[in-house]
């Protein structure tokens, strides 16, 4: 830890390594020297005479990156991509009068950084279903746990422990889907050349317009991308990076309304996040059971949500075929924008794989507002008694203020059936006023949604997933 | 010769991973099959020799053998043949050498018509984890590679990029109407059932394939629109080709043509010498060879003679 100067607490405290491995100088500048040799190769099986031993030597100093070389070539040049250029070059001198021939820099840097977001959003994606397979446990095993669910805050009706997870899992599916789509359609920026129009390239090819045509086409297949931009200036269009990034906002929007259930279930006493044995809550309160975790994903889903109006900012404010006053503020958002969500999903899959649930507390809490959710079963049972359903009513209406004015005065507990069965006028037993709140009864289709959403949504989700290594090794079928 | 990437003095019409269709004029194209090979998603640097030529003779191979039973886009699979008909293309008669197939332009389905014999591939994966084949219950009890019988027809919309999707036949119906779906699909397991039974006698199983279709005008002259088979048949890119003779359900099955290329890639990422990325390794002769024979050997089994890269019989 650098401890004289500032460094980024994502870096140092809250982003994956793998996360910061993929934002590394190393990854970014690997992937320039591969789309350098993805260029030759490409430029060579048009009929460029690039000897083979240029290709050779390139391919064998891939990750051979001298950086200290580079950054004293960037010293004198004021320019990172000719800086590279030039320490390829020293490396793979058979190469170095080809490296980079008809590029501008914004083929390296601009398709560089559509790799990198491709694996960024690869990686968050297998990190949503991490979280997904532990709330699928989760619900699984609290399916038909009835619990307060609130309106407005207060407690309106009965639902299920695990049927309130699946809400939380629907927005991670509706994540992945989004995931998914712009993945599978992101655009490579290609071979375009300086303002996008490809004259270098032409002028290379001696003006085979098919040849140029194909170069690009070439060059992102070999990068496995599905089709290039058919058109850019000099860079992509920014707003596929807002595209990108409005994904990654999407899913720290999720987890923000995840943490914010889980602290306020915390704050009730229902569940709380994991805990480790030597875990401090408070300083000075010794006692304390923070829900620290949840918390943290809410102040980095503030930070990313605050980032994302940034990203259609930056495409509103280019002018013509290129600016430069985007670069400085991708450089910054663009990976933090990652790297928070890699921590957010991180800390996620932490609370998700060992939530503690507390059931006595639940069903003290649920027991405490059951009868006044019961008005209308009450009436019902009353009626079957031989009562009057307005009589009912109002006997109900007058002894659940009194008992609700009585919770509020330090009642122990809520006696409404108690006074209904003391209630002539009112004319049912206590015990069956109490078998009719059973509180299983109150959840109507909870247990079942839990069941069809598993079955119907993450059970074929799951199955996708594993078919989809497999499918990446079929051609056609 | 060996073909990286084709370029031809016709309009080039739309370029694949591996074929590259050209306009000849209003009623004609021309598709030229590369011998360039991908394997995990990525294109090998190398070219695999006669995987061209070996292609589309066994498209023109299977539309002779089906003429009759299905109307298809083939005009000619013969090198001279074409040359005669376009005689732009004359200084290229060695390059596409077997390889080129002109063919009838049609208006083509987008759909992909998939056939499945055989329980693989994510067909098995779906199966194993929900019991089901493009949604539909299947029975209790198969095992991994187990023929399907009758064969399951597992419709796919093309999609241009990336991978593509399955559908249901309800959609396929909403997306091309009730006629098209219901001919497409007895087109394709007729051509199926046909390949496969042929296939069989030649100790290879065709497990699964994949069809598209098109509409073009028909000659007779009366404007009748009729569907016709395009695109590459029962070939070992559009299908999974098996060896009969090692044929065992109960796990996957070796690929007639890309396992030597296959097995080495693997050895390559165990080894941690690849990382599945760009670029990929480079192939050695052996593998190419290997993979080049896999593929002469395959049209060598099917029809009864060594491959004639002209496509003359």
């Amino acid at each position: 830890m650098t401890t004289n100067i500032y460094s980024s607490p994502l870096a140092e405290r809250y982003a994956s390594r793998a996360m910061l491995e993929l934002w590394s100088p190393v990854t970014r500048h690997g992937l320039w020297r591969r789309l350098w040799l993805a260029l030759a190769e490409g430029e060579r099986e048009l009929g460029v005479a690039i000897p083979d031993e240029a290709v050779r030597q390139m391919r064998a100093n891939l990750d051979k990156i001298d950086f200290d070389a580079a950054a004293a070539y960037e010293k004198r040049f004021r320019h990172d991509v000719m800086a590279h250029v030039h320490a390829f070059g020293d490396v793979a001198p058979a190469a170095k009068p080809f490296i980079h021939l008809g590029a501008t820099s914004a083929y390296v840097t601009d398709n560089a950084d559509l790799i990198l977001m491709r694996r960024g959003l690869d990686l968050l994606r297998s990190r949503v279903l991490d979280v997904l397979r532990s709330l699928t446990t989760f619900a699984e095993k609290w399916r038909d746990q009835p619990t307060l669910g609130y309106t407005h805050l207060q407690p309106a009706q009965l639902t299920t422990v695990g049927k309130r997870a699946t809400l939380w899992m629907q927005d991670l599916v509706l994540d992945i889907e989004d995931i998914d789509y712009r993945r599978r359609t992101l655009p490579f920026r290609g071979v375009k050349g300086t303002t996008g129009t490809q004259a270098s390239f032409l002028e290379l090819f001696q003006g085979d317009h098919e040849k140029v045509r194909r170069l690009d086409q070439l060059v992102t297949e070999k990068m496995s991308f599905p089709a290039p931009l058919p058109v850019t200036g000099q860079t992509y269009t920014r707003k596929l990076d807002a595209f990108v990034l409005s994904v990654v906002a999407g899913i720290a929007a999720s987890a923000a309304k995840f943490s914010g259930d889980i602290r306020m279930l915390q704050s009730f006493g229902e569940m709380e996040e994991p805990f480790e044995d030597e875990q401090v809550g408070s300083s000075a309160m010794a006692y304390k059971r923070n829900p620290m975790r949840a918390e943290r994903i809410a102040s980095l889903a503030r930070f990313v949500n605050s980032l994302e109006p940034n990203a259609n900012q930056t495409h509103a404010a280019q002018y013509f075929e290129r600016t430069l006053d985007d670069s400085a503020n991708r450089r910054l958002v663009i990976p933090e924008m990652f790297l928070a969500t890699d921590a957010i999903l991180v800390l996620m899959a932490n609370i998700t794989s060992g939530l503690e649930v507390h059931p006595a507390v639940i069903e003290r809490r649920v027991a405490a507002e059951l009868p006044f959710m019961a008005t209308e079963q009450l009436i019902v049972r009353a009626v079957r008694a031989g009562g009057d359903r307005q009589v009912a009513h109002e006997t109900i209406r007058k002894h659940s203020l009194a008992a609700a004015r009585a919770l509020k005065d330090g009642a122990d507990s809520n006696d409404l059936l108690e006074r209904l069965s003391k209630d002539r006028s009112f004319g049912v037993k206590l015990k069956d006023l109490e078998g009719t709140i059973d509180p299983k009864r109150f959840v109507g289709r909870a247990p079942e949604q839990v069941d069809d959403f598993l079955r119907d949504v993450i059970t074929p989700l799951f199955a996708g997933e594993s078919a989809r290594s497999e499918r990446a090794e079929e051609l056609r079928v | 010769m060996l073909m990286q990437v084709s370029a031809l003095p016709l309009t080039p019409f739309r370029r694949g991973k591996v074929r590259d269709v050209y306009e000849v004029d209003a009623d004609r194209l021309l598709i030229v099959a590369t011998d360039r090979v991908s394997a995990f998603d990525v294109v090998m640097g190398e070219t695999i020799p006669n995987k061209g030529a070996v292609l589309t003779q066994i498209t023109a191979w299977w539309l002779r053998r089906l003429e009759g039973k299905v109307d298809h886009h083939m005009l000619s699979a013969n090198t001279s043949e074409i040359i005669r008909e376009v005689p732009r293309l004359r200084d290229h008669e060695q390059e596409l050498q077997g390889r080129a197939m002109l063919s009838r332009r049609t208006t083509v389905f987008p759909i992909e018509c998939v056939v499945r014999g055989y329980l693989s591939g994510s067909a098995w994966k779906e199966y194993r984890e929900r019991g089901t084949l493009a949604g539909e219950a299947l029975p209790k009890g198969l095992r991994e590679s187990d023929r399907l019988a009758p064969p399951i027809f597992s419709p796919a919309t093309k999609a241009d990029e990336g991978h593509d999707e399955n559908i249901t036949i309800d959609r396929m119906r909403s997306l091309i109407g009730e006629p098209a779906t219901t001919e497409l699909q007895k087109l394709s397991r007729d051509v199926y059932e046909a390949g496969r039974a042929i296939a069989a006698t030649r100790g290879i199983i065709i497990a699964d394939t994949k069809f598209e279709f098109g509409r073009a005008r028909s000659t007779g002259g009366e404007g009748v629109e009729k569907v016709i088979l395009v695109d590459e048949v029962l070939t070992p890119d559009s299908s999974r080709f098996w060896p009969a003779d090692s044929y065992e359900p109960g796990h996957g099955q070796p690929s007639f043509d890309k396992q030597p290329l296959r097995d080495y890639l693997e050895a390559e990422k165990r080894a941690g010498r690849w990382d599945g990325n760009y670029p990929p390794p480079r192939l050695p002769k052996e593998v190419i060879d290997a993979t080049s024979e896999r593929y002469l050997d395959i049209y060598r089994r099917l029809t009864g003679h060594s491959l004639d890269p002209n496509g003359s019989h």
